[in-house]
């Protein structure tokens, strides 16, 4: 793949380009000190240059409250909602473009899902590589998703006064098009993007003892912890850890009418595992009444059942569940407590051997 | 025929559920009622014993219900058995006869009633778990000659809470399939056998059969009857059963009906107990 | 459009300040297709007419308090009267601010209130209305949402009882990409109190004070934990505790008023 350059200044440009070409722009933008993603009308306000967002983009390929298919209950005529409108997500940062391939390949797993379906195929990634740590709860190196996935329309670097900029698409291809700003990178760019790039490597440390590899074997000798009803004693099961995770999809399903009860819609809305009634059945059996069978879930998914079910790690190390949990269960205590277990279990072995 | 999976594919959206008819209602007791739901003409269910719907209401909800006839006898139209716990269940329950409900899948997993072929077969059904178990149950009296010993055991706590009736007195009046049924409060009128499932496994010689069980019923039920199953001699791989899960989608989607990695909406919700022994979430 | 039933469709009110029965006179003027859907036999805040005493109401919806004695006996015919009873906001649902009271003494509120005439006015701990009798559904805030009432009401219409949401306010919070108050260094209920208001407080700047009541089972240790670490003050983490949920809170850790 070739390298391009565009110089820092052009990006303003490029971007008002592309609203002029009815495409819809989302970003990183500031909010109360901290950074969403949402709508970019003014380029000034894409703050490209965050540290991380709150909550992830996934809510642009899944809505938090999305209209299924709407209705008319007494003659069963039903319409499909399968919206998309051509955006383009500027500024994605490489964890978040994993969770976006993790997503990938669960909806279109088996039955695919025409309304993530549609909007994907509209969605343009406009990733960014991340020259250091976003946060003091990010792990992505120990994740491996500090560097881009293969999944990018357009990957940006920041070199001090321009992007090195690799287009990975057709999609890519189409949002630069007939932009002028940008050049083919000479060999001396090549090198300057080399030296950034091992400069960046430096600057991630590991945060977590056990290795990506060793994860999914720490968590499955954990299923017996203690250490998850310690969680579940502090834990307020407020789902917050849930909501802003890149990688949770989780839904539920509701129907709404009108008035008339003949006019409504069946809509999905975004759910959450740590929440009482999610495994609830008939005859009110709960398969996780206790919160720290529902921590332990949540856990597992991220660092063990996902791998299993899809190959891919439920938790691309972005540190948002850390950060916004009030009681402060993060995954790198978590995943950390549960090696030193593991760890001392396998201590207790030895000395029995 | 068109089946109705591949229509179900073919909507715009995998959760926009087919049109169909209720054409009729028996009520079975008092909170269970039996559906017979009819799909538009051309379409063909083509589900396989184990297999579920997710039945839905427009404007209440949806919600997944075995298909409790068998596919010998679902031509054109099939049976649910509903038991009225919450808002979609309840619903159905007050629509008029004729109603039209919608209709997806079926999905899931079945029983893998060929490797049943040559054995003895033995169907363990607590309360609601006989419906998904009617299915497989006529299927393999349709084929009687494919399978060696056919019984079946039939737990429920009173004897008004017994499912299917008529079915229950057309097997016992056969003379190729042994039916034992026992309840856990009697009526006065009660003559037949009186305690928990479990109590009806003493009635069945295993001595050198080569058996397989198939036992569907609520969550507490596998706990007292797999240990029993495996003392009789019944093989790990050899034991299946149906799990419930909370499922808001049947096609893998919502995450609801998920126990450790696998989703029992798509790997379930037939399991042998060999494939879900290990899981500590099987069986919570 | 098949036609359904009206069903008699009656409000009342006890010790509030009436702001839910106005939010549904509000809804009225957005909706009123509402009344072809129902008949309302009975609302004071519209009308003056009163259905027959031997007839019956489809779906009574009480506000307010019960803060005296004589509330029970009216509120037990109203029941009696009633296929459906309908807790209609904070007061009626939990006791709401009536019950700020309750953790003082009674003759003390009393004198604070009345002054010199306390002991003409009749009053007693106040309480919600599902203390007095069975409620079948509540409709949860301060003051109740107005989608949520016409939502309550299509479920009604259906025949069965309201499914409104009982998950924390976090989740519709997260979901609006709210900044959260803990994050902008102050204190929100949120994690406790469930959810369907959309989560207005937060979203304009305010940390919640719980009026639609507790989530079924709230860790309350922990979050007077998370309040205080944020810096709040265990005498004003009680205090917050006890704007909207002083009854259910004495419920929960077994004080009786
Ligand atoms: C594979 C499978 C096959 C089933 N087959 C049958 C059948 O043949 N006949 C039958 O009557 N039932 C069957 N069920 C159970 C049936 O799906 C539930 O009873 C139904 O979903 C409840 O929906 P509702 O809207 O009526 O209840 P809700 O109003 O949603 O809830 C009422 C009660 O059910 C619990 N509950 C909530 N959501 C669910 C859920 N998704 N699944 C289970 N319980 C829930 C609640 O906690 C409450 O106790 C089956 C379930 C599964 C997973
Ligand atoms: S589990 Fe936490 S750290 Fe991992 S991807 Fe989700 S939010 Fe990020
Ligand atoms: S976790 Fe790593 S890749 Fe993700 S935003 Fe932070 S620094 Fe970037
Ligand atoms: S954010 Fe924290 S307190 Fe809330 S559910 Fe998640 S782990 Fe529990
Ligand atoms: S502001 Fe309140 S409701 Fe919103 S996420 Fe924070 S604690 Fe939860
Ligand atoms: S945010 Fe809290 S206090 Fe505000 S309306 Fe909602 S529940 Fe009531
Ligand atoms: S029912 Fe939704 S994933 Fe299985």
């Amino acid at each position: 793949m070739s390298l391009r350059i565009m110089p820092k200044s052009a990006l303003k440009a490029w971007i008002q380009r592309l609203q002029q070409r009815s495409f819809r722009i989302v970003g990183p933008k500031a909010l109360h000190g901290r950074y969403v993603f949402a709508d970019i009308t003014d380029p000034d306000e894409l703050a490209i240059d965050y540290p991380t967002t709150l909550s992830a983009p996934k809510q642009f390929l899944l809505p938090p409250r999305e209209v299924l298919f709407s209705f008319n209950a007494d003659t069963m005529d039903m319409t499909a909602h399968i919206e998309a409108e051509p955006t383009v997500l500027f500024g994605v940062h490489t964890c978040d473009m994993h969770a976006i391939q993790l997503l990938d390949t669960v909806q279109n797993n088996g039955f695919a899902d025409q309304h993530y379906r549609a909007r994907r195929d509209a969605l343009y990634l406009v990733s960014i590589e991340c020259l250091k740590p976003c946060s003091a709860q990010c792990f992505c190196k120990d994740m491996e998703t500090y560097s881009i996935t293969e999944t990018y329309d357009v990957h940006l670097a920041d070199m001090g006064d321009a992007y090195a900029v690799r287009v990975g698409s057709d999609k890519g291809e189409e949002l630069l098009a007939g932009f002028t700003n940008i050049w083919e990178g000479a060999d001396s760019d090549q090198q300057r993007l080399n030296e950034v790039m091992s400069q960046k490597w430096q600057n991630f440390e590991f945060r977590l003892d056990a290795t990506l590899s060793q994860l999914p074997e720490v968590l499955g000798a954990a299923m017996h912890s203690a250490h998850w009803d310690e969680l579940g004693d502090i834990c307020l099961a407020c789902g917050a850890c849930t909501q802003v995770c890149p990688t949770c999809y989780c839904f539920d399903v509701t129907d709404e009418v009108d008035l008339t009860l003949t006019h409504g819609v069946r809509l999905r809305a975004w759910d959450s595992c740590q929440i009482e009634k999610f495994a609830v059945v008939a005859g009110n059996h709960n398969f996780r009444s206790q919160l720290g069978r529902r921590q332990r879930h949540r856990f597992m998914r991220k660092g063990k059942y996902q791998y299993e079910a899809y190959g891919k790690m439920g938790c691309v190390g972005c540190g948002r569940c850390g950060t916004t949990c009030p009681v402060a269960i993060t995954c790198i205590k978590t995943f950390n407590h549960l090696t030193q277990e593991s760890a001392e279990r396998q201590a207790a072995v030895e000395v029995k051997a | 025929m068109i089946t109705l999976l591949k229509e179900t594919l073919s909507r715009q959206s995998i959760y926009m559920p087919t049109p169909a008819r209720i054409a009729a209602m028996t009520p079975l007791t008092a909170s269970e009622t039996l559906f017979r739901v009819e799909l538009p003409s051309g379409f063909h269910l083509h589900h396989r014993p184990g297999q579920f719907v997710e039945l839905s209401v427009l404007g209440v909800g949806e919600a997944p219900i075995s298909i409790c006839s068998a596919p010998t006898r679902s031509n054109g139209s099939f049976e649910l058995c509903v038991r009225a716990v919450g808002k979609l269940t309840n619903a159905v329950h007050k629509l008029p006869p004729g109603a039209k409900v919608g209709i997806r899948g079926p999905f899931g997993r079945s029983f893998p009633v060929e490797r049943f072929y040559g054995r003895d077969i033995l169907f363990v059904a607590g309360g609601l778990g006989l419906a998904p178990l009617r299915s497989l149950i006529d299927e393999v009296m349709d084929h009687r000659g494919m399978f060696d010993r056919v019984i079946l055991l039939v737990g429920a706590r009173t004897p008004r809470d017994l499912l299917f009736p008529d079915d229950l007195a057309r097997w016992t009046a056969r003379d190729d399939i042994e039916v034992h049924i026992t309840v856990e409060r009697p009526t006065e009128e009660w003559v037949s056998n009186v305690g928990v499932i479990t109590t009806l496994f003493n009635k069945i010689d295993y001595q050198g059969r080569n058996m397989v069980a198939t036992v569907v019923g609520p969550p507490v039920m596998y706990k007292f009857v797999l240990p029993d199953l495996l003392a009789h001699g019944l093989a790990d791989s050899d034991i299946w059963m149906s799990f419930e899960r909370q499922m808001k989608c049947g096609v893998g989607k919502c995450g609801h009906c998920q126990m450790h990695h696998i989703y029992t909406c798509q790997s379930g919700p037939i399991f042998s107990y060999q494939e879900v022994k290990n899981l500590q979430e099987a069986f919570a | 459009m098949t036609t359904r039933p009206r069903p008699k469709v009656a409000f009342f009110d006890f010790t509030s300040c009436e702001g839910c029965q106005l939010t549904v006179v509000d809804l009225l003027q957005d909706h009123p297709e509402l009344l072809d859907a129902v008949e309302i036999v009975e609302f004071r805040e519209a009308m003056s007419e009163k259905l027959p005493l031997d007839e019956r109401y489809t779906i009574a919806f009480v506000e307010g308090s019960c803060t005296r004695a004589s509330d029970e006996a009216r509120l037990k015919s109203i029941r009696e009267r009633a296929d459906f009873l309908i807790a209609l906001g904070a007061c009626a649902d939990l006791g709401g601010v009536n019950t700020i009271r309750n953790v003082m003494p009674l003759q003390e509120v009393r004198e604070y209130v009345y002054g010199d005439k306390a002991d003409w006015y009749e009053t007693y701990p106040a309480r919600p209305i599902k203390a007095v009798v069975k409620v079948d559904a509540a409709i949860p805030g301060c003051p109740i949402d107005r989608n949520e009432f016409a939502k309550a009401v299509t479920h009604l219409l259906q025949g069965r009882l309201p499914n409104l949401p009982d998950y924390p306010l976090c989740i519709e919070c997260k979901a609006l990409g709210t900044v959260c108050m803990y994050q902008r260094g102050q204190a929100c209920l949120g994690p406790v109190t469930r959810a369907g208001c959309g989560a207005i407080c937060p979203a304009v700047g305010y940390g919640c004070e719980g009026c639609r009541g507790f989530v079924p089972s709230p860790n309350l240790a922990s979050m007077r934990e998370v309040m205080r670490e944020a810096g709040v003050g265990d005498e004003e983490i009680e205090s917050r505790l006890r704007i909207f949920l002083t009854y259910q809170m004495m419920k929960l850790e077994g004080v009786t008023s």
